[in-house]
């Protein structure tokens, strides 16, 4: 029964995993570049929702999603706008890899300098801690939530990028960028969109992480990996092959936290390799 | 043969300033140079396996930290002296490296380069888990103990010495002879290299092994000399940054680069931690700026750089056209 | 005049690919650009169309100097361009890719349903993935893709490439049409046949030059032979 628990748990896990991961399988499906700044941006975004829980102590937690989003996007935008666009345009396919690796580093020691490396969380005792019983096993409302908005998020993804005139502004030009620009389109300020996109799922990533457990200016390296992960399991540039892929990395974590609390994220990280050697082409190999 | 010239000079004189060394300088400036010797064959190695082979690892550190510890257990475990067991720690490092080529192998670009850091964690958490290695407290290399401090001190320098000498020197001669102009061409063009015969797989293999084992060496000298090793500092990934940092900021693909990038690195270093004395995350930022910066406005680094616009040549790897092909330039 | 070119030199990288390139398009006219494999004929159409940078000498639209407007740019004077290898894009239905082709559109003749009145085939299979169309569909998809734009002048690049020749005639049957509405058309071919009998001037182009230009009705095969070949 214990196990039911921990599996069902894992699922919920895999929620905020995927949300992770969306974001980085988003930048990846239309530029080709792996952003390795996105793990310093959930970490970045956890300190900046428990700022903003400061600012506001009465504010219910879920209400910060919205200027979380809204300042991560214009963020993004902006470092796509300044630097990688720059990146891109050298000859060397390696350096927008670089260059956001670069990034990473900076942006993770300022994050250092600026709020020290104790362990910080948000306190909002009530809301994190609740939990409903679902036939005698607890489960947690924040994870459910967590999972809940993840869907939500991916469900309204996929409405902008197949319904909407923007959308089909964006596909098209990670289908050809080139071909594009003959439709009057810059596909600079498309990356722009997509990366600040990118960058607001990360936002409300880390502002799940920051209420539901401690963190620190290194919590960015785990969760690049785990997008990382989450993204190549699922298959290059699929959403919802990303979902799936963070499920079961979720069930993997924790299983494995019950066999050997001191294991990290060892078990994910070995599902993953077993999915490397079994099937290197993801889940869904597609593309957006 | 004239165009041996500037490279004999820089070999035989390194050699000679390494000897000379221990009477020029104090403690302190031989415990520096140490850390930068190392640095500087760990750069070198980075940039074979990126700049020459285009192979981006973001996981390096895994060696380095397995290397330190494989020495000091050994050493430890068969009671001898560490320098003794020291030859182990490249031969295990290679021994990983080539099994973990099974399945990093199987990934590209930045998938590979992502892939090697999240078996770099991997190695890390066995490490930490795997009884007799001191689980969170880490190993002290209890059989130094009996060696003399001045000994210890010079013995490890003029071996970071040979280190560093060595692989820079060996780079140079690999990328001048027939495997190294290999993987140049793998480098360039994969699929091109292919058709005419080269072995793709076996050059990247043999890079990444070299690699593995030379930096696993570094690093069982360099925890040796600390006496002392834990899991966050040996599979620290502030280690492959350094030797990215080094390469961006100096230039990829040649073998000038990360010795004016590791010049670079030590300077930023030094300037910030001492001189500024500010703390320790400030010169990271510092050199992620130059190396952000670097990318930007001289996107293949100093070296090439310079080299280009003062038409000089240091310790080359270029070959001369063979006459009879030689076009003349119009 | 609608568009002049002159003395235009497109370099990629460090060779040079049009040398002194002079062509001239009137309003409504259609014009057929000839040459071999690697002639120049790809070049001239993305240096007119922006895609190209490396690039001097003159190029006039509507007397608008356009030789340095970004590719982005060029639709809003006037100028569409089906690109070699139709470059649909695959993750847009036809429809959708339709749609992309009128998103800087010009005021005009040309929107969905009248596309689709020209091309009833594309009604059909509007919901359709490229992927799933014949080459010949894929065609007339990129054709439909330009006209959305209500281009002034409308580039055409091989789109008779490796399509069955009922699948071409169904192509070119739809100049006229496109012509009626005012459009100029530049048809760039490999078959010269084909691109003349649809236009009233040929250009041919060789390494990169000019080498033979004339009314359609005048061609003389054995001039044509020599300026298509170079002997």
């Amino acid at each position: 029964m214990v196990w039911l628990g921990t599996i069902i748990n894992g699922v919920l896990l895999g929620g905020l995993y995927g949300l992770f991961g969306v974001g980085l399988a988003l930048v990846f499906g239309v530029t080709r570049i792996v952003n390795i700044m996105h793990g310093e941006f959930i970490a970045l975004s956890a300190f900046v929702a428990l700022g903003l829980s400061m600012l506001l102590p009465n504010a219910h937690p879920l209400l910060l999603i919205a200027p979380v989003v809204i300042v991560s996007f214009v963020l993004g935008y902006a470092l796509q706008a300044i630097f990688v666009n720059r990146a891109m345009r050298l000859p060397d396919p390696v350096a927008p890899l670089l260059l956001t690796f670069g990034l990473s580093v900076i942006v993770r020691n300022l994050m250092v300098e600026a709020f020290g490396v104790n362990p910080r969380s948000i306190r909002r005792g009530d809301f994190a801690q609740l939990s409903v019983d679902v036939f005698g096993i607890p489960i947690g409302v924040l994870p459910l939530v967590t999972l809940a908005l993840a869907v939500v998020l991916f469900l309204v993804l996929q409405f902008l990028l197949r319904r909407t005139e923007i959308g089909r502004i964006v596909r098209a030009t990670a289908d050809n960028a080139e071909t594009v620009r003959l439709m009057g389109v810059r596909p600079a300020s498309v990356y722009n969109i997509v990366m600040g996109l990118s960058f607001a799922l990360a936002g409300v990533a880390g502002l799940m992480l920051a209420l539901r457990t401690t963190f620190t200016p290194f919590s960015g390296v785990e969760r690049l990996l785990i997008s990382f992960e989450v993204v190549v399991m699922g298959g290059l540039g699929s959403f919802w092959g990303a979902m799936l892929g963070g499920i079961a990395l979720g069930v993997a974590q924790l299983v494995g936290l019950r066999l050997n609390p001191n294991s990290g994220f060892l078990y994910g990280n070995l599902v993953f390799f077993a999915f490397v050697m079994l099937r290197p082409n993801g889940l869904f190999g597609s593309r957006l | 043969m004239k165009r041996l010239s500037p490279p004999l000079i820089t070999f035989a004189g390194f050699a000679a300033a390494a000897a000379a060394a221990p009477w020029v300088m104090g403690d302190g400036g031989i415990s520096l140079f140490f850390e930068i010797l190392l640095m500087l064959a760990m750069a070198q190695l980075w940039n074979l396996l990126a700049g020459y082979t285009g192979l981006v690892s973001m996981g390096l550190q895994c060696f380095v930290g397995f290397g330190g510890y494989t020495t000091i257990f050994a050493a430890n475990y068969f009671s001898v002296s560490p320098y003794w067991v020291l030859p182990l720690a490249p031969l295990v490092c290679g021994l990983v490296a080539a099994c973990s080529t099974l399945l990093l192998f199987r990934l590209r670009d930045a998938y590979f380069s992502i892939a090697t850091w999240v078996f770099s964690e991997v190695v890390a958490v066995l490490v930490l888990m795997m009884p007799g290695l001191g689980h969170v407290t880490g190993m002290t290399l209890e059989t130094a103990r009996d060696i003399d401090y001045e000994t210890f001190l010079l013995t490890n320098f003029w071996i970071a010495a040979a280190i560093a000498g060595g692989t820079t020197f060996g780079i140079y001669v690999l990328m001048r002879s027939p495997l190294g102009l290999g993987m140049l061409s793998v480098r360039d063009n994969e699929i091109a290299a292919t058709s005419i015969g080269v072995d793709v797989w076996r050059n990247r293999f043999i890079a990444y092994v070299a690699t593995a084992a030379g930096c696993g060496l570094a690093g069982g000298v360099s925890f040796m000399a600390a006496l002392f090793i834990t899991v966050t500092t040996a599979f620290d990934l502030n280690w492959v940054v350094a030797m990215i940092f080094i390469v961006i900021i100096g230039g990829f693909g040649s073998i000038e680069g990360p010795i004016i990038g590791t010049v670079v690195f030590f300077g930023i270093r030094e300037l910030f931690t001492n001189a500024l004395a500010l703390t320790g995350s400030w010169y990271l930022i510092a050199l992620g700026t130059v190396a952000v910066l670097t990318m930007l406005v001289a996107p293949t680094g100093i070296w090439p750089f310079v080299r280009d616009r003062l038409g000089i040549e240091w310790l080359s790897v270029k070959r001369d056209v063979p006459y009879a092909y030689a076009k003349p330039v119009s | 005049m609608l568009l002049e070119v002159t003395s235009l030199d497109a370099f990629y990288g460090d060779l040079q690919a049009l040398h002194q390139v002079s062509i001239n398009v009137n309003d409504g006219e259609s014009v057929a650009l000839v040459g071999a494999n690697g002639a120049g004929k790809t070049t001239f159409l993305k240096c007119v169309s922006g895609l190209i940078r490396q690039k001097r000498g003159s190029i006039e639209f509507a007397g608008a100097d356009i030789l340095s407007a970004p590719a982005e740019a060029i639709t809003r004077f006037g100028i569409a361009l089906t690109p070699e290898g139709r470059m649909l894009f695959s993750s847009l239905n036809v429809e959708e890719n339709l749609q992309m082709g009128g998103l800087n559109r010009r005021r005009g003749h040309w929107n969905l349903q009248r596309v689709y009145q020209l091309f009833p085939l594309l009604a059909e299979r509007r919901l359709q993935m490229p992927n799933t169309l014949s080459g010949g569909e894929q065609g007339l998809v990129a054709i439909g893709r330009a006209l959305m734009a209500n281009p002034r002048l409308l580039l055409c690049d091989e789109i008779s490439l490796g399509l069955a020749p009922v699948a071409v005639d169904r192509i070119y049957a739809s100049f006229a049409a496109i012509r009626s509405e005012g459009t100029a058309i530049v048809l760039v071919e490999q078959d010269v046949k084909r691109a003349s009998s649809a236009s009233d001037r040929v250009y041919c182009l060789l390494e990169g030059q000019v080498t033979m230009h004339g009314a359609s009705r005048d061609l003389d095969a054995e001039d044509l032979t020599r300026a298509y070949f170079g002997t």
